[in-house]
């Protein structure tokens, strides 16, 4: 595994100028990446990351699980794992190629995606109301959650068609500063 | 209680009789430290103390208590400057020793709170001139119309008095409403501040002061290195009071204002350790390397110790409030109680009682807010408000008074030079350490932040009464002084420059607009999101350990510490429920003012509301908006004058609640109007958007849950909760009420609901 891990992966100066990590980011990634593929198969599957244990307590453990393997598919390889994360990384610094992993509104997009299930590109009533019952646990009554969410509704939705587009989403939390907020330090 | 009495008035000296009548202020006198006159004894003194004391006026035998007495009160009542006759014979008479001291302290309070007023008279002065300032200057006033009357020096404020009595309330208060969230984030800048900017500035001003005194002209030879390292101890610390004070009225943005209040709280910690350290040393023949290495691990102890003290009384709060439920009443005088009293444990084992006040209010709040009732929890907001007000108000106006008279020794270099040092010292202090926070935390502050947080350390009260706490030596009067002027300095020329100076440098500032629901939501959302990517990416990062604190909450802490049959609401419930409140509130009042006068009988009852309803069917949907909204106003108003309709009747409720839920119900009723008015008129889309109350959402559904409803009986509602697993949302009435009336409705019966 040493020997291994000393090796840099393949590709890696094109992966650094897409996401906009730097190689030492990459590097310690690519670590990271092979300390999770435990059969040592050179991908992941979504087993390898629910194994970790506070993952699989989070409530939104099966989105962001999903977020590594799009469209059903079972193996993630090592660039798509990077891409995922590079969102993550701080955006003041370094620039990146524009519409890239970690350029400005893409962090809000990706939120957005994790919203919206079923990829109409507009977060409904529904999709809302299974990420609060997700994120509220059991004990909160139906019918408080259901004008919860109604009330988060109402308040974003500016267009009156009932559903959240990105805009509305973008304009609800730029109080929030989520470029500051999805910035993990490691990958600077 | 006499012991306290001496300790607060006598500190042990002899009591001879006071002499006084002079002008009506020689009260003061009796509350402060005094350095020379003397006081008569309160009412609780012991009698054999009277007796000693008659003894000493009469030099007679003490014959029996009663004579004694008598004796006592013939004599002070002779020596009154009025000339009483003997107490037996007066009609009138004044026994103001009875009630002197709540007597001056409700005198003292009073005149703050009436100076408080008066500021407020006049709208523009506030924002021009911080309060502390004006405050002071009322006190200055104060002193200099003592001075001029008694031709000494006014009393000081007793330390005492401001740690044990007047410096709590502020504290908790801070700690109790201080949002946490923004606290956490930043708790690593916070603590990096408090600890290594409190060290900086304390061997800087320091070393630098010393310096100075070697300069021969200046004839401050004789104070030695440690005597500086002293008064750089008590002058460097950033004062939570001042701040808080002037950090009101200014409003910068959220993380700004944390960085500089969470400093000037966890400061004291070092503080308290390095002034007392630094004491000790100046007692100590000889300091040992030892010693040095005794302070830093005694700085540890004081921190930490502080801290788990905190944590303990609030954990013990929180189960006390769990078993409140039938004395409503005293709830909040827990709160209080157990703050006081881990502020005082701590201050008796010399830990830092700033810590760990701060430490127990955060602690408890959760659980606490969580166990009490609502109106618990107005009174013990709206008391700590109130405490921490007087407190601060006193606290300023002690702090003019006691700047007058004789203790100060006016050397201008050296209090000239400990102004700029301070200035400096912070300055340089500030910039080296948000460089190495910018470098390693993705939470930069910015420089225009920078310059606000060195500019905004003001000193306050604490250096004040840290200084007269010092014992007496030679040079006492320099250090007063200086400790003066910089105070003076910091609350005037910092305190009132600092407002034009956030405009001018366009400062970002707080946004004020009200919290939203949904912003909560996405707030956790994005908590759970970072928690698992750092989870993913093997990085410990502070999303990381939240998680694993609320893990452990939830699992542990919640079971113990919260009531059993209650369920702990996550944040985005309770923010919703306090929004709709509002809302509701809002909603009665326009109600009020905008009840149309053309339904009087809205008024009554439920049947002439189904009549009227009934009578306007044939209208078109147009009309449907202008009947929803009075329908909703009238329900409150039904709600509010049928007397009869407690909260107790409500089934399907486990416990009586409080307005809240009430309002939800109101909502829910008034949505179960629109969604059966959008079934009986068939004009479902138009109906949906008009009206507030509307649920946004699928239109589609709604309709036939409305069917679905329609069809069954009142009882059979609770069945409709298995539409879950269509992932369709159910609004479920809460009460068969509801149904039974859009039953009616549809029924066209008039059977009276209520």
């Amino acid at each position: 595994m040493g020997a291994a891990a000393a090796r840099p992966p393949p590709g890696l100066g094109a992966l650094s100028d897409e996401t906009g990590l730097s190689p030492a980011a990459l590097m310690r990634l690519h670590e990271r990446f092979q300390a999770l593929d435990r059969d040592d198969k050179g991908h992941l599957s979504p087993a390898d990351l629910q194994a970790l244990e506070g993952l699989a307590l989070n409530p939104l453990c099966e989105r962001i699980v999903g977020a590594f393997f799009p469209a059903g598919a079972q193996r993630a390889d090592f660039p798509t794992f990077a891409r995922v994360l590079a969102h993550f990384r701080p955006a003041e610094g370094a620039p990146c190629e524009p519409g890239g992993p970690s350029s400005p509104g893409s962090k809000l997009r990706f939120v957005f995606e994790l919203y919206d299930l079923d990829g109409d590109g507009q977060i409904s009533y529904r999709e809302l109301l299974q990420v609060l019952r997700l994120m509220v646990g059991l004990e909160v009554p139906d019918e408080a959650l259901a004008a919860v969410a109604a009330r988060a509704l109402r308040e974003a939705d500016r267009s009156g068609r009932g559903t959240l587009c990105f805009e509305d989403f973008a304009k609800a939390v730029e109080r929030l500063d989520v470029d500051r907020r999805m910035s993990i330090w490691m990958l600077k | 209680m006499v012991g306290n009495a001496e300790i607060r008035f006598g500190r042990n000296r002899e009591s001879k009789q006071s002499d006084e009548f002079e002008g009506g202020l020689w009260f003061v006198r009796h509350f402060f430290e005094e350095s020379s006159e003397e006081k008569p004894l309160p009412i609780w003194a012991p009698d054999t103390k009277r007796a000693a004391r008659a003894r000493a006026l009469q030099g007679s035998q003490p014959q029996s208590l009663e004579e004694d007495v008598l004796r006592e009160n013939t004599s002070w009542a002779a020596e009154e400057a009025q000339g009483n006759e003997s107490l037996e014979h007066a009609f009138f008479s004044l026994d103001y020793q009875h009630v002197q001291v709540p007597f001056e302290i409700t005198l003292w309070i009073m005149l703050a709170s009436l100076a408080k007023i008066g500021f407020h008279l006049y709208n523009k002065l506030p924002s021009v001139v911080p309060e502390s300032c004006l405050l002071v200057f009322v006190g200055l006033i104060m002193g200099g119309i003592i001075y001029g009357l008694n031709n000494k020096s006014p009393p000081v404020m007793d330390s005492d008095i401001f740690f044990l009595y007047l410096l709590p309330p502020i504290v908790l208060d801070a700690g109790y409403f201080m949002p946490s969230r923004p606290f956490f984030e930043n708790i690593g800048t916070i603590l990096l501040y408090a600890v290594v900017g409190t060290i900086w500035n304390v061997f800087g001003i320091g070393f630098s002061l010393y310096g100075i005194c070697q300069v021969e002209s200046f004839h401050l030879q004789d104070v030695s290195l440690l005597h500086n390292l002293l008064f750089g101890s008590l002058i460097a610390a950033v004062d939570p009071v001042a701040v808080l004070a002037v950090f009101e009225e200014i409003h910068v943005n959220e993380k700004l204002r944390i960085l500089v209040f969470g400093e000037s709280l966890l400061n004291d910690a070092v503080t308290v350790v390095l002034y007392k350290l630094f004491r000790s040393f100046c007692e100590m023949p000889a300091i040992k390397t030892v010693d040095v290495f005794a302070g830093v691990g005694k700085f540890f102890v004081v921190g930490i110790g502080g801290f788990l003290v905190g944590l303990t009384f609030g954990m013990i709060a929180a189960f006390t409030t769990r078993f409140t439920k039938n004395i409503r009443v005293i709830e909040p005088l827990f709160v209080f109680l157990y703050s006081y009293l881990c502020y005082l444990t701590a201050e008796m084992f010399h830990l830092s009682g700033i810590v760990a006040i701060i430490a127990c209010a955060m602690g408890m709040k959760r659980y606490v807010e969580a166990n009490i009732s609502l109106k618990s929890h107005t009174t013990v907001k709206y008391f700590m408000k109130m405490w921490s007000s007087v407190s601060d108000t006193l606290i300023f106006i002690f702090l003019g008074v006691s700047t007058i008279g004789e203790n100060h020794e006016w050397n201008w270099p050296y209090i000239c030079f400990t102004v700029i040092f301070c200035l400096i010292w912070r300055a340089l202090g500030v910039l080296v350490l948000t460089f190495f926070v910018n470098r390693f935390h993705i939470n930069t502050v910015t420089s225009k932040d920078q310059f606000i947080i060195a500019y905004g350390g003001l000193r306050g009260a604490m250096c004040f009464s840290l200084v007269f706490l010092l014992p007496d030596f030679h040079r006492k009067q320099l250090f007063t002084a200086a400790t003066t002027v910089v105070i003076l300095f910091t609350v005037f020329v910092q305190g009132m420059t600092i407002h034009p100076l956030v405009d001018l440098l366009d400062v970002k500032k707080k946004r004020e607009s009200a919290p939203t629901v949904g912003e909560q939501i996405h707030i956790r959302f994005l908590d759970h999101l970072l928690a698992g990517i750092e989870d993913i990416s093997g990085h410990w990062g502070q999303y990381y350990w939240k998680d694993k604190l609320e893990y452990f909450n939830s699992n542990y802490l919640q079971k113990i510490l919260l009531r059993e049959y209650d369920q702990p609401k996550s944040s985005i419930v309770l923010l919703y429920e306090k929004l709709e409140r509002k809302h509701a509130i809002e909603l009665a009042e326009a109600g009020q003012l905008g009840h149309a006068p053309s339904h009087p009988s809205l008024l009554n009852s439920h049947r002439t509301v189904i009549a009227d309803r009934k009578s306007e069917d044939i209208l078109n949907p147009d009309v449907l908006k202008n009947i929803q909204e009075i329908l909703a106003r009238s329900l409150y108003r039904i709600r509010r004058t049928v007397p009869a309709y407690n909260r107790h009747t409500l089934p399907g409720e486990t416990e009586p609640t409080e307005q809240a839920k009430e309002i939800l119900i109101l909502q829910h009723r008034s949505l179960w109007t629109e969604i059966s008015e959008s079934d009986t008129f068939s004009s479902r889309k138009e109906s949906q958007k008009a009206d507030s109350y509307s649920a946004q959402g699928d239109s589609s559904p709604k309709p036939k849950l409305c069917r679905s409803l329609t069809v069954e009986n009142a009882e059979k509602a609770q069945e409709l909760k298995h539409n879950r697993s269509k992932s369709v949302c159910v609004i479920s009435p809460l009460q068969p009420s509801g149904t039974a009336w859009v039953n009616k409705k549809e029924t066209e019966e008039l059977t009276p609901d209520i």
